[in-house]
């Protein structure tokens, strides 16, 4: 049993090697609720008992194109697919997210037609923590310096960075995906992506993010706005690149309307979260004033410059 | 020395198997057995929970609700994401247990808050080295028992998030 897994997994390495010579070629996604061909080389090499001796003998285009029912989306062994992968193959597409190439899709490259569900949920997990961390750093590092700032944890910040972050990350793939496929009709040549391997691209495009927030850390106001532009810069570029193979037959004006969608969803994450988690400190020099005194609750919300709150917080301290 | 070894028995903790473990933790270098996972027992991890919370009352934080209540919800998900990504399942139990034992690094970080402020930049260091020390110890127990190959920086990841957690409540 272990000789024909190891015969299996060889197979579908050259397979895979066929795949990357020959990036044009059209083993694309159906648009019929099965999952690629590439998926039943996957079920067969994690499953031993599936089997396994038959595909041996098969022929290498054989095994792509050989067509198995799909279990339904509710049973569990349907998700299990999605998780077979290794450390390698994660690090390989974090890297690709990170470096965009211009004609490189990232779906064909790297995903090659087998999404998987690791990378999205660990990444955006990981930037729902981050944010909420660097959130709360940054107000205690302000603290150091300058004590009269109050501090206090903030747990509920976790929070709304997790719903934030997994809403964006399901939401907005879904509505793509959607139009996408009502748009489909206009395309001969290319199917769409199916709804994982663009909640698995989105997921990957985040991923820039994690680090970009680990570096607002430095309280530098137009050093974080260096590094939040070339995150942005970095990430829509890939979310454009992998697009645009499919958008690009499309009519132009709904092509440029699609990718600036897509490019301005992204910024207003991005800068969402500098406002929300990193909010400027002025703001925390009137809290404690607030407290004291009775003001207009307003007077602290509005963004005007510190000082003749300070002074009226004076006044009426005296 | 008899008397010792029949009550052993009788309450079905094995001790030596304990003892294994327990060295398998702190070894994280060592490649683990993969057949010490067949029996779970919860006698060790319930002991390095409490052995947890009293360091961290002794340190001044009461916090025994958070600690139960993280490393129920974090099992459950280890838990999914094991059976989701090895081909053999795993029941709670085995999980619960790997993770219980591989608090025992964390257990030594909380009692060191009690003779000095982790807040610093000791403080930091150490909690990271103790989590990349607690999460390398349960994935490599993971993987041996489940023979995931090539997966243990994915496992080790999702450990490393719960031990931050858990070291969060430990340093603030």
């Amino acid at each position: 049993m272990a000789a024909a897994d190891e015969l299996a997994f060889h197979e579908f390495e050259e397979a895979t090697n066929l795949l990357a010579e020959t990036p044009d070629v059209t083993t694309i996604s159906r648009s019929d609720p099965r999952t690629p061909e590439g998926q039943v080389a996957v079920a067969v090499g994690s499953g031993g008992g599936y089997g396994a001796e038959d595909e041996v003998e098969s022929d290498k285009t054989a095994l792509l194109q050989e067509p198995q029912p799909q279990p339904g989306f509710w049973t569990f062994s349907y998700y299990q697919s999605f998780f077979d992968v290794d450390t390698s193959q994660v690090l390989d597409r974090i890297k690709g997210s990170l470096l965009p190439r211009p004609g490189h899709s990232f779906v064909r490259h790297h995903l090659r037609n087998r999404p998987d569900l690791y990378g999205p949920f660990w990444i955006c997990a990981t930037l729902a923590f981050v944010l909420a961390v660097t959130g709360n750093l940054t107000v205690v590092l302000a603290q150091r310096r300058d004590p009269s700032i109050h501090y206090s944890p903030q747990f509920h910040k976790v929070t709304v960075a997790g719903i934030t972050i997994y809403c964006y990350a399901w939401l907005v793939p879904l509505a793509l995906w959607a139009f996408l496929q009502w748009r489909k009709g206009v395309r001969e040549r290319m199917g769409p992506y199916t709804f994982l391997e663009t909640v698995c691209f989105y997921g990957y495009s985040l991923f820039i993010f994690i680090p970009t927030v680990v570096l607002w850390l430095i309280p530098v106001p137009w050093l974080q706005w260096l590094f939040g532009a070339l995150a942005l810069a970095l990430s829509a570029a890939g979310l454009v690149f992998t697009l645009w193979p499919i958008v690009r037959e499309d009519t132009r004006l709904v092509a440029s309307m699609l990718l600036s969608a897509v490019v301005l969803l992204h910024a207003l994450l991005a800068m969402g979260c500098k406002f929300y988690f990193f909010q400027p400190l002025p703001l925390e020099h009137m809290a404690p004033a607030h407290q004291d005194t009775s003001l207009h609750p307003n007077v602290v919300l509005t963004p005007t410059p510190p000082r003749p709150m300070i002074t009226e917080g004076l006044r009426l301290q005296v | 020395m008899f008397v010792w070894g029949e009550s052993e028995g009788e309450l079905g903790i094995n001790f030596d198997h304990i003892w294994q473990k327990t060295l398998t933790v702190l070894n994280p270098l060592k490649p683990a057995d993969g057949s010490i996972m067949n029996e779970t027992d919860l006698a060790g991890p319930i002991l390095f929970c409490v052995a947890l919370g009293a360091t961290l009352l002794l340190a001044g934080k009461v916090q025994f609700g958070y600690i139960y209540g993280m490393s129920g919800i974090g099992c459950l998900g280890i838990y999914a994401l094991l059976n989701l990504m090895s081909s053999s399942g795993v029941s709670y139990g085995c999980v619960a247990s790997v993770l219980g034992y591989c608090l025992l690094p964390m257990v030594i970080l909380s009692g060191s808050a009690v003779f000095f402020s982790l807040q610093g930049m000791i403080g930091t260091v150490l909690a990271l080295v103790i989590i990349v020390w607690c999460s390398l110890s349960a994935s490599k127990i993971f993987i041996s028992a489940l023979d995931m190959e090539g997966q243990q920086l994915l496992v080790a990841y999702p450990c490393a998030l719960l031990y931050g957690l858990f070291a969060l409540l430990t340093v603030f």
